[in-house]
């Protein structure tokens, strides 16, 4: 049975697109077959983050308005053969497509794939209604900065009016220092607000920005602990239970300081 | 000339009775006589009751905005005001209060967090299965009973029921508003560790503990 997901947020910058991208290669390089589809008519970013900008022929507008069958849109991942990216158009807006179209394409889509995975544009306009229109499940991505938790609630909210009630959560870019020294909302103060299961807690990491300008995902990388945090995601969406990363152990310096201050 | 009009004492305001074969320009003459005279009947805020169909529709008119112009509200039904206890003060809110005596015994159940951006509007009273979260708005005409988080905005008697509440498991919102009052959360930030109720004590809205 293939699930339709639709990776939303509300606020920009949030790290949507970039987690569409690392779910998608993750559950690619566990052997599902993956369509990934850009719903960010003319802000289309998703192609850059995989790399694969340069292999595009047809686009999202092309497909729901019926100039081409949605396969010959479909652009192959270079590297994981299951991974597929149906693009968006660079030119049109978002209303170039509607929610009726995207139901459409992704009933069609359903059985060709075990996941396909939407990336939603920010916002709550209609880009965002349609990007919402066929998913199953809603991952909702949020950051623990105040204006981005308020969003997301909003977000919820909508996608509960719209009968999604299959809502997850990724908080992303957390910074275990300042949350530990009090200068950051934690899981917890997030959780209270939204209430929603949470999925995946990201660490912010330098190796995402080098990813994203490589067209490489993190999650490739071995030695990034966003990767890895994004590696959890992925087992947990295919229904595995595996533990939140711990943060990472202080350094030296400031154990000792502990152990002097408790002397 | 005093004959004319007959005033006599009622439990929620004055009730006002005519001399057989008295034209309305002798009441009226006759009653502003009386009001500037600064009797000692007419107190602002009394409600004055005149029988219903005594006048024509806009001579009723007529003597309603008179007494408003001396500050009592007017009648032509025999009913209490409004839902209040009757205390001294009851009658002077009697103008906002738009929802019917039924309306306000109501109560309107939502069985949901209300999220940032959602309103609740009732007529009635509401009581919330959940959390109001920070930006969400809900607006009562009786009181608001929440069994969760209140960090929202909150606005209980809206039409001027003075004595309705709000009461929450953690009250600390953004801004509440209890019929025409408003106070807002202070500016450092707060936590609320047991269950309030905010009311209208000597015109100022408390938060004051209650259990559940």
């Amino acid at each position: 049975m293939s699930q339709i997901i639709v990776i939303t947020s509300g606020k920009g910058g949030v790290g949507k697109t970039t987690t569409t991208a690392n779910i998608g290669v993750g559950l690619a390089m566990r052997g599902n077959k993956v369509a990934l589809i850009d719903t960010d008519t003319g802000l289309r970013n998703l192609d850059l983050l995989l790399g694969l900008e340069n292999r595009i022929l047809y686009d999202l507008v092309d497909v729901t308005s019926g100039r081409v069958q949605y396969k010959k849109a479909l652009v192959r991942h270079k590297k994981y053969e299951n991974l597929f990216l149906l693009p968006t158009s660079q030119i049109k807006d978002k209303s170039a497509v509607n929610p009726e179209q995207l139901v459409k394409l992704c009933d069609e889509m359903k059985k060709d794939f075990d996941f396909i995975i939407i990336d939603c544009p920010a916002g709550i306009e209609q880009g965002f209604k349609t990007a919402i229109a066929a998913a199953d499940t809603a991952i909702v991505v949020t950051m623990p900065e105040i204006s981005a938790v308020r969003d997301a609630d909003k977000i919820i909210g909508e996608l509960g009016r719209a009968d999604k009630e299959n809502v997850k959560l990724i908080v992303n870019r957390i910074r275990p220092q300042m949350v530990e020294k009090g200068d950051m909302l934690d899981m917890g103060d997030i959780d209270e607000i939204l209430s929603v299961a949470c999925i995946g807690q990201i660490p912010d990491d330098e190796k995402v920005v080098v990813a994203t300008n490589r067209g490489e995902p993190a999650i490739t990388m071995s030695d990034s602990t966003a990767g890895q945090a994004y590696k959890n995601i992925v087992a947990r969406i295919c229904g595995e239970n595996v533990p939140f990363l711990k943060p990472q152990k202080e350094g030296f310096f400031a154990r000792l300081k502990k152990l002097f201050g408790l002397l | 000339m005093g004959d004319i009009v007959t005033i006599k004492g009622l439990k929620y305001g004055l009730q006002l009775t005519f001399a057989k074969g008295a034209s309305f320009d002798d009441v009226q003459a006759n009653l502003l006589n009386k009001l500037q005279s600064g009797d000692g009947f007419f107190i602002r805020g009394t409600t004055v009751f005149v029988p219903k169909g005594y006048f024509a529709e806009e001579q009723n008119e007529t003597l309603r905005k008179m007494f408003h112009r001396h500050g009592m509200l007017f009648s032509t039904e025999l009913k209490r005001p409004n839902l209040a206890p009757p205390s001294r003060d009851t009658s002077t809110k009697a103008p906002k209060v738009k929802a019917s005596v039924e309306e306000t015994q109501k109560m309107m159940v939502i069985n949901h967090t209300v999220r940032g951006g959602q309103e609740i509007k009732a007529n009635c009273s509401v009581l919330i299965c959940g959390n109001v979260n920070p930006g969400a708005q809900v607006i009562a005409g009786g009181s608001i009973d929440i069994r969760g988080t209140c960090r929202g905005f909150v606005h209980a008697g809206a039409f001027g029921d003075k004595t309705a509440c709000v009461v929450a498991d953690r009250l600390m919102p953004a801004q509440i508003r209890i019929a025409d009052l408003i106070a807002r959360a202070p500016d450092e930030e707060f936590q609320a560790s047991q269950a309030e109720r905010a009311m209208i004590k000597d015109n100022q809205i408390i938060f004051e503990p209650v259990a559940r």
